[in-house]
């Protein structure tokens, strides 16, 4: 008993003071790094308290994948973050005010702690002892809030859409091979066979420039001509030997 | 005090003998390295890098693409361990209610994959 | 598990994902057109729906389907049909904007309304509200190369985010001290002895969470900034659809759960709407952009709308409700016109753009000319009704306050109201607008249509109203 009041109060005394590391860290890097420690010390009350779904979730969550998108989004701005500081000395009596009204009214609700006599009958947990979180969990959230379950999954689906609509674009920077465009080309189509006599000359055999390599047979491609700056039309049929 | 925690000692000695490592090597770093910093060893070698320099720099937009889609599937597989742990009791209704979670997301998966929010290039 | 009562949801649901599969395989240039098609078949298959489907609790007592989210769920499907009739040539005029995932975005905000206004726990309203703001925060960042766009869309997610915070911390403490989630329990708990101070705070949390997606006075602060930088056709359905969803989860939560509270919370959502109306009569008169007008009428009309919710009497419930269906009509029509704003390709948006569309294009500007009368209350037409039926209610609970700085408001809203027919007709006119697209005309007609002979279902319209807040108030 006595171990399980000690790490409470060393878990809160770190996540207290981490969380207002947070806030005061001059390096928007040192700020993330410090919530990844209010993660730890929260997934440790979550433990305390008996919950350890939550604490696991915590971790794997918030420490695995939404602390990392945060360190990438402070890297991905790259903006000078002591000149959004500045506001700080300015903002800081009427942040201090609001902060105040809402302690205050923390208290009220503490000192008015007066709870509906129906309240702890309905706050039973479902579960007996002897049965871990993560199972009671598990055994009303597919069944009896299977509803709620779907919907979150639809919540999850339109994050997908939505991430990928406003971040995606189709763009191809380098040249990528398409296996099926090679597969198709036969050689009919790009290789033409020229007897050029000795000693004529290039020009003679009417030999410019290979033809473009065509996405599809048939195609008609405009280049400009070398000589006169002026788009020629090179036909795609093949030239017969 | 319920008995659960008492099976968390190992993973508190854990990380208790983790820190003191970690404390222990940068402790040792401190006292036992000589240090003689100047100026030359801190300015940049020939053509390389700046030796201390703000790591900040501008990512490109598609890599924050690819965390938000691991987090999408990272919530979708925090949601599997508690149906795997009580499948037994939860029936064949708790099975089909999982498998419609993941059908949808599947449907979401194959929107990505054609649109070619995959691909990195 | 009496699951055939969310049968509309189901369906849209399904149709959405079934839409994004055939957008993500259909040949690109034409993938826009045939989503925004197959969303609105799937919008009316669900109308039909929602209209044929049983009555009754459904989950395990998570979710209802009854009269009153049969009326506003109806009101929910006709803005987003409406609001995709709209897109469809506009988004196409727009760069970026013809993507075919638009219509599936709008579809899954309107299973998470759906899903909002059927709720009878917290969790289902937490879980759909969250599923109608997530698709509308990207939609109105939807034109990502536009800054204005980008900048509404994080304004909206941001400003959303904190009062989705609100509203589960208020949520939260009524859990707390109420031992319950479903919103029946709630009440039963509040039933019995005086209510603990927590419970009240909590409740107060959850008011100004879901006052913040309404954009009423001091919660307001957002919309004319987003409406001004998102997309015409995504504003005329954030104007639209949302707001009524929103608001019948309020009048839902206000008068079911909270119900016993009536006395803590009566004066609270009078100073909202007392707050509401005042801004929604005095910021208008100093806008020069007609997007920006609109928001801020709008607020106005929320103003309007929750003088019934402050009756708190069925006929208060009833008379919100007609409200909602007027002002539906009337916000998409108006949009329908500023999107029809448009000059060598461009859309135009300063008020004064307007001038001489009299003479220009007649049929568009006597639209507009309803439309705008009807907001300022002008019988017979279909927004004097809306007043009407709120100030009766108003009176015959004793708010007279109300009630006189309802009229007042009406009056000053009245001069820029004016003021925007007097531009139609007097101004000097300027150059014509391209020539409108069918879509438009054809919402322009029908909502115009629908405020001028609202006079003819009147009746019916006040009945189905007065058996949805019968259904609310059981």
């Amino acid at each position: 008993m006595i171990f399980a009041h000690i790490f409470f109060y060393v878990f809160a005394i770190i996540l207290v003071a981490s969380a207002v590391m947070v806030v005061t860290a001059r390096n928007p890097v040192h700020s993330v790094l410090f919530l990844i420690l209010c993660f730890f010390n929260a997934a440790g009350l979550f433990l305390i308290a008996g919950a350890e779904f939550l604490a696991f979730i915590l971790l794997i969550v918030y420490v695995g994948a939404v602390a990392v998108l945060f360190l990438f989004v402070v890297m991905m701005l790259d903006i000078d973050f002591s000149e959004l500081r500045a506001g700080v000395q300015r903002y800081a009596p009427i942040g201090g005010v609001i902060g105040a009204i809402l302690f205050l009214e923390l208290v009220l609700v503490l000192g008015g702690w007066k709870v509906s006599p129906l309240a702890a009958g309905l706050r039973l947990t479902p579960m007996g002892y002897g049965i871990s979180n993560t199972d009671a969990i598990g055994r009303v959230l597919y069944t009896q809030y299977a509803f709620l379950f779907e919907t979150a999954s639809l919540v999850l689906m339109v994050a997908m859409i939505g991430a990928i609509v406003l971040t995606h674009r189709d763009r191809r920077r380098s040249k990528s091979q398409v296996i099926a465009q090679q597969n198709a080309r036969n050689p009919a189509d790009t290789l033409a066979m020229i007897d050029v006599a000795v000693g004529a000359g290039v020009k003679a055999a009417d030999i410019r420039r290979p033809d473009p390599a065509l996405e599809r047979p048939g195609e008609v491609v405009v280049l400009p001509d070398e000589e006169t700056h002026e788009p020629v039309l090179v036909a795609p049929e093949p030239r017969s030997h | 005090m319920q008995p659960l925690l008492s099976q968390y000692w190992p993973i508190l000695i854990f990380g208790a003998i983790a820190g003191g490592i970690a404390v222990a090597m940068m402790l040792g770093a401190l006292f036992a390295a000589r240090q003689k910093p100047y100026a030359e060893k801190l300015s940049a070698y020939e053509c390389g890098f700046e030796p201390f320099d703000d790591a900040r720099r501008r990512f490109d937009v598609r890599f924050y693409l690819v965390c938000l889609l691991f987090i999408i599937f990272d919530l979708e597989v925090a949601f599997l361990f508690p149906w795997a742990v009580s499948l037994s009791h939860i029936g064949l209704f708790g099975f089909f209610s999982m498998l419609t979670f993941l059908a949808e997301l599947t449907v979401g998966y194959v929107y990505a994959w054609r649109r070619g929010a995959l691909d990195w290039e | 598990m009496n699951w055939i009562v969310a049968l509309p949801e189901i369906v849209l649901a399904l149709s959405g994902m079934a839409v994004l599969i055939a957008g993500v395989f259909a040949p690109r240039p034409g993938a826009f057109q045939l989503t925004s098609m197959l969303a609105l078949g799937a919008l009316l298959v669900t109308a039909g729906l929602v209209v044929i489907a049983p009555a009754g609790v459904g989950y395990g007592g998570l979710y209802v389907a009854d009269a009153f989210s049969r009326f506003v769920q109806l009101l929910i499907l006709a803005g987003a049909a409406l609001a995709i009739i709209l897109s469809l040539d506009f988004n196409r005029q727009e760069a970026e904007l013809a993507r075919f995932e638009f219509p599936v975005l709008i579809l899954f905000a309107a299973v998470g309304m759906m899903i909002m206004v059927g709720a009878t726990n917290f969790m289902t309203l937490y879980l759909g509200l969250e599923l109608q703001s997530l698709a509308l925060y990207v939609v109105a960042a939807f034109a990502r190369d536009s800054l204005r766009s980008s900048e509404a869309g994080l304004k909206y997610f941001v400003l959303g985010s904190l009062a989705s915070g609100l509203l589960l911390y208020g949520i939260s403490l009524t859990y707390g001290f109420s031992g319950s989630m479903s919103f029946a329990q709630v009440a039963r708990a509040l039933l019995s002895g005086t209510p603990s101070v927590g419970l009240v705070i909590g409740m107060v949390f959850v008011i100004s969470g879901l006052v913040f997606k309404v954009a009423a006075a001091p919660f307001h602060m957002w919309s004319p900034d987003v409406y001004e930088g998102a997309p015409t056709s995504v504003t005329a359905l954030l104007g639209s659809a949302p707001k009524v969803a929103a608001l019948a989860l309020l009048l839902r939560v206000m008068m079911g759960p909270y119900g016993h509270l009536l006395s803590q919370w009566q004066l609270l959502i009078e100073i909202i709407s007392i707050a509401s109306l005042v801004v929604g009569a005095l910021a208008p008169i100093l806008q020069t952009s007609i997007k920006r007008l609109m928001a801020y009428s709008s607020i106005g009309h929320v103003g309007y709308a929750l003088m019934g919710l402050a009756a708190g009497t069925q006929s208060g419930t009833t008379a919100t409700l007609i409200y909602l269906a007027t002002y539906l009509f009337m916000t998409l029509g108006s949009f329908g016109v500023i999107i029809a704003m448009r000059r060598q390709g461009r859309s135009v948006e300063t008020i004064s753009d307007l001038a001489g569309l009299g003479r220009n294009d007649a049929g568009l500007a006597l639209a507009m000319t309803i439309f705008m009368l009807s907001m300022a209350g002008v019988p017979p037409l279909s927004g004097f009704f809306g007043k009407l039926y709120v100030f009766l209610a108003a009176v015959q609970s004793g708010l007279w306050t109300l009630a006189v700085i309802g009229v007042i408001a009406s009056v000053v809203g009245a001069y820029y109201y004016l003021r925007i027919v007097k531009i139609m007709y007097f101004d000097a006119p300027v150059r014509a607008f391209d020539r409108r697209s069918p879509s438009l005309s054809f919402v322009v007609a029908a909502s115009g249509i629908v405020t001028v002979f609202f006079i003819i279902v009147a009746g019916p319209v006040t009945a189905a109203a007065q058996a949805a807040a019968l259904a609310l108030l059981g």
